[in-house]
C-alpha cells in the first residue's frame, strides 16, 4: 500500500478502488476540473441555506425589525418571551396535533392501501396511479378543493342532510375544534397518498419465498404480516414516518388556504405563526427565536425518530 | 402475482371491488374537482355530484380571456422558474455530487451532515434572512432572486442525497479506467457520470420539477405581490378575489393542474422507481 501513496495524480490508475483506509490516494486524485462547478453549488447552499440560519441565529439576540434603522443587542430577552407567548404555545400543541395525527393515519391507512393495492394486474395498475394524485397537486389546490367540499353550503354539508344525518348545516372550518380536524384530514389526504406509494414499493421488495415458507410453517394471516411484512419493510416505515413528519413540520399553503390559521387563531401552525410573526407584525429579532425553536425542534424530531425507527430496522 | 394470496376467483373478483370502491373513496374529492371545472356555477351548488352534464367550457375560457391574464402568464412564470431552476441544479447537484463521493470518507460525512441540514430544515426558518439577502445584493423581489433561493436551499439537498446514493451504486472501476486513459475530470463527468446517473436524474428533474412548481412559499414571499406570480401563488390571488365563483375558480384550478398532472400520467414509472429507491436506501 505505501507505494500506492506516494503517487501523484499523473498515474491515478493505480490509486486503488479505494476501500476506506486510503485517504491520501484520493486526496492525490482531486478532480480540479469539476471543483468550479461543484464549489459553485457549495458557495450557493451556503448563502441560501447555511447564511440564513447563522443570520438567523445572530437577529435572535437582537430586536431586529425592518422598521427600525439599527437593531440592538438584547441577549436571551426574545428567548425568555417564547415561554410567555400564548400564541406561540397553542401553535405549537396545533402542530403537535396535526404531527402525531397525521403521522398515525398516513403510516396506517397507507400500508392498509397498500397492502391492498399489492397486486400488479392493470386495475390494481391505475388505481396506484390514481391514488398519487393528491400528491401531484399543489397544497394550494388540494386544500381549495377541500374547501369548497367542506364549505358551509359545501358538499359535505348537503350530503349529510340529504341523508337526515344533520338538520343545519355544520360549519367545518369555521369552529375551531373542527377546523382543526379538517386540516389534519386534508393534510393526511396528502400524505396518505406519498405513504401509500412508499408502502407499496416497500411491499414488493419482500420476496414472495418469505410468504411461502412462513406458510409451510403454519404462520397465519396476521403472523406473516407481523413477523414477514412488517420486519421486512421497515426501511420504507422509517422513510415514510420521517417525511410524513417534516412535511407536517413544514405545512404552510393547505393552511393559509383552508382555514388562513383560523377561525381564532386555532389552526396556526409554529411555521405559520413565525411567517406572521416575521412578515406581518415585522419582528424579526422575536421571529428569529421562533425559527431556531422550530429548527431544533424539527432536528430533533427528525433525527430522533430516524435513530429511533433505524434501531427498530434491526430488532424486527 | 402471488398464488398464495389470490384465492379462488370470486376471492380475487371481490377483492377487486373492495380495492376499487376504496380507491374512489379517496379520490372523490378530485372528481368533484374536475367535473366543476366543466360545469356551471348553479349545477356546482346545485349538484355537487353529478357529472358534468350539460358539458361547459366556459369556465376554462373565461379563465383563459381574463383580462389581467392571470393564467397565461402565471403558467409562463412556472415555466420559466421551474426549469432554470431544475436546469441548473441538476448539473450543480450532480457535479458537487461527484466530488463530495470522491472526498474522504469522514469529509464525505461532514459534507453529508451539513446537507442533512437543508433536507429537514422548514423554508420558513430561512425565508426571512433570504428576503435580507437578496434585498442586499439587490435581487429582492426578482426572479433570478427566487431561482438563486431555489437552488441554494433545500433542493441541492434533496438532489445531492439522490445522486451520492446513486453513485455509490456505480464501480469505481468505471472512473478509473477512464482516468486511465487521461480523461480529464470534467469530461469524465460529463461523459461517463451523467450518463451512468441517468436514473438518478430523472428523479431529481421530476420531483423537484413537481415541488418547484407547486411551491407557494417562496414565490409568494420572494417574489412579491408586485411582479408577478407564478401559476401557484397566481391561484392563491384569485381565490381572494373571487372566493364564491366556484366555477370561475375550478376551470383557473384545472388549468394550473394540468401540467403536473400530465407530467405525473407521462413520467409515472420514473416517479415510482424515483420513491422506490429512495425508500429501499
Amino acid at each position: 500500500m505505501a507505494d500506492r501513496l506516494t503517487l501523484t495524480r499523473r498515474s491515478p490508475a493505480v490509486a486503488p478502488f479505494a476501500r476506506r483506509s486510503v485517504g491520501l490516494a484520493l486526496r492525490a486524485r482531486r478532480p480540479l476540473g469539476l471543483a468550479p462547478l461543484a464549489w459553485t453549488a457549495m458557495a450557493l447552499y451556503a448563502a441560501f441555506l447555511i447564511y440564513p440560519i447563522v443570520q438567523g441565529l445572530f437577529n435572535s439576540f437582537t430586536n431586529a425589525s425592518p422598521l427600525a434603522l439599527s437593531s440592538a443587542f438584547v441577549g436571551l430577552d426574545n428567548y425568555v418571551d417564547l415561554f410567555t407567548d400564548r400564541r406561540l404555545l397553542s401553535s405549537l400543541g396545533f402542530t403537535l396535533l396535526v404531527t402525531v395525527f397525521v403521522t398515525v393515519a398516513a403510516n396506517a391507512i397507507g400500508l392498509a392501501l397498500a397492502l391492498l393495492l399489492n397486486r400488479s394486474t392493470t386495475n390494481y395498475r391505475v388505481m396506484k396511479t390514481l391514488i398519487f394524485i393528491p400528491q401531484v397537486l399543489s397544497g394550494v389546490i388540494v386544500a381549495f378543493i377541500w374547501r369548497s367540499i367542506l364549505t358551509q353550503n359545501g358538499l359535505l354539508n348537503s350530503v349529510l342532510q340529504n341523508l337526515g344525518l344533520i338538520d343545519a348545516p355544520v360549519s367545518w372550518i369555521g369552529t375551531p375544534g373542527l377546523a382543526a380536524l379538517a386540516v389534519c384530514v386534508v393534510v393526511s389526504w396528502v400524505t396518505i397518498a406519498f405513504a401509500t406509494v412508499v408502502y407499496t414499493a416497500s411491499l414488493q421488495s419482500v420476496p414472495a419465498e418469505l410468504y411461502e415458507a412462513a406458510r409451510m410453517d403454519g404462520a397465519g394471516v396476521w403472523s406473516r404480516f407481523r413477523n414477514v411484512t412488517l420486519p421486512m419493510i421497515a426501511p420504507g416505515t422509517t422513510i415514510s414516518v420521517v417525511l410524513c413528519l417534516i412535511t407536517t413540520f413544514k405545512l404552510y399553503d393547505v393552511i393559509a388556504v383552508l382555514t388562513g390559521g383560523g377561525p381564532a387563531e386555532s389552526t396556526k401552525s409554529t411555521a405559520f405563526y413565525l411567517i406572521t410573526v416575521a412578515f406581518t407584525d415585522n419582528r424579526f429579532g422575536y421571529g428569529s427565536a421562533i425559527a431556531m425553536l422550530l429548527l431544533v425542534l424539527t432536528a430533533a424530531a427528525a433525527f430522533g425518530l430516524t435513530a429511533l425507527l433505524r434501531r427498530r430496522e434491526v430488532n424486527l | 402475482m402471488r398464488r398464495s394470496r389470490s384465492g379462488g376467483l370470486v376471492g380475487r373478483g371481490s377483492h377487486l371491488v373492495v380495492a376499487w370502491l376504496v380507491t374512489i373513496a379517496f379520490v372523490f374529492p378530485i372528481y368533484v374537482a374536475l367535473s366543476s371545472a366543466f360545469k356551471s356555477q348553479e349545477q356546482i351548488l346545485e349538484n355537487p355530484l353529478s357529472l358534468p352534464a350539460p358539458f361547459t367550457l366556459t369556465n376554462v375560457i373565461t379563465a383563459l380571456q381574463r383580462p389581467d391574464q392571470l393564467v397565461q402568464t402565471g403558467l409562463l412564470n412556472s415555466i420559466v422558474v421551474t426549469s432554470l431552476t431544475v436546469g441548473l441544479l441538476i448539473p450543480l447537484a450532480s457535479a458537487l455530487s461527484l466530488y463530495i463521493s470522491e472526498r474522504r470518507p469522514r469529509i464525505q460525512a461532514i459534507l453529508l451532515a451539513v446537507f442533512a441540514f437543508g433536507l429537514m430544515a422548514p423554508p420558513q426558518v430561512v425565508l426571512q434572512p433570504i428576503v435580507g439577502l437578496l434585498h442586499t445584493i439587490g435581487l429582492a423581489n426578482t426572479y433570478p432572486g427566487l431561482i438563486l433561493s431555489n437552488i441554494g436551499g433545500g433542493y441541492m439537498s434533496f438532489a445531492v442525497f439522490v445522486y451520492v446514493g446513486f453513485l455509490r451504486t456505480i464501480p469505481k472501476e468505471t472512473i478509473e479506467a477512464a482516468r486511465v486513459d487521461g480523461a480529464s475530470d470534467l469530461r469524465i463527468w460529463w461523459t461517463i457520470v451523467l450518463p451512468l446517473v441517468r436514473p438518478a436524474t430523472a428523479t431529481v428533474a421530476i420531483f423537484l420539477g413537481l415541488w418547484v412548481w407547486n411551491d407557494f412559499l417562496n414565490p409568494l414571499f420572494i417574489l412579491g405581490p408586485l411582479q408577478g406570480q407564478t401559476i401557484t401563488t397566481g391561484i392563491y390571488v384569485s381565490l381572494g378575489t373571487y372566493s364564491t365563483d366556484y366555477g370561475q375558480l375550478f376551470g383557473i384550478m384545472f388549468l394550473a393542474a394540468i401540467v403536473p398532472l400530465v407530467g405525473y400520467l407521462v413520467s409515472q414509472r420514473e416517479f415510482i422507481h424515483g420513491l422506490m429507491s429512495g425508500a429501499s436506501k
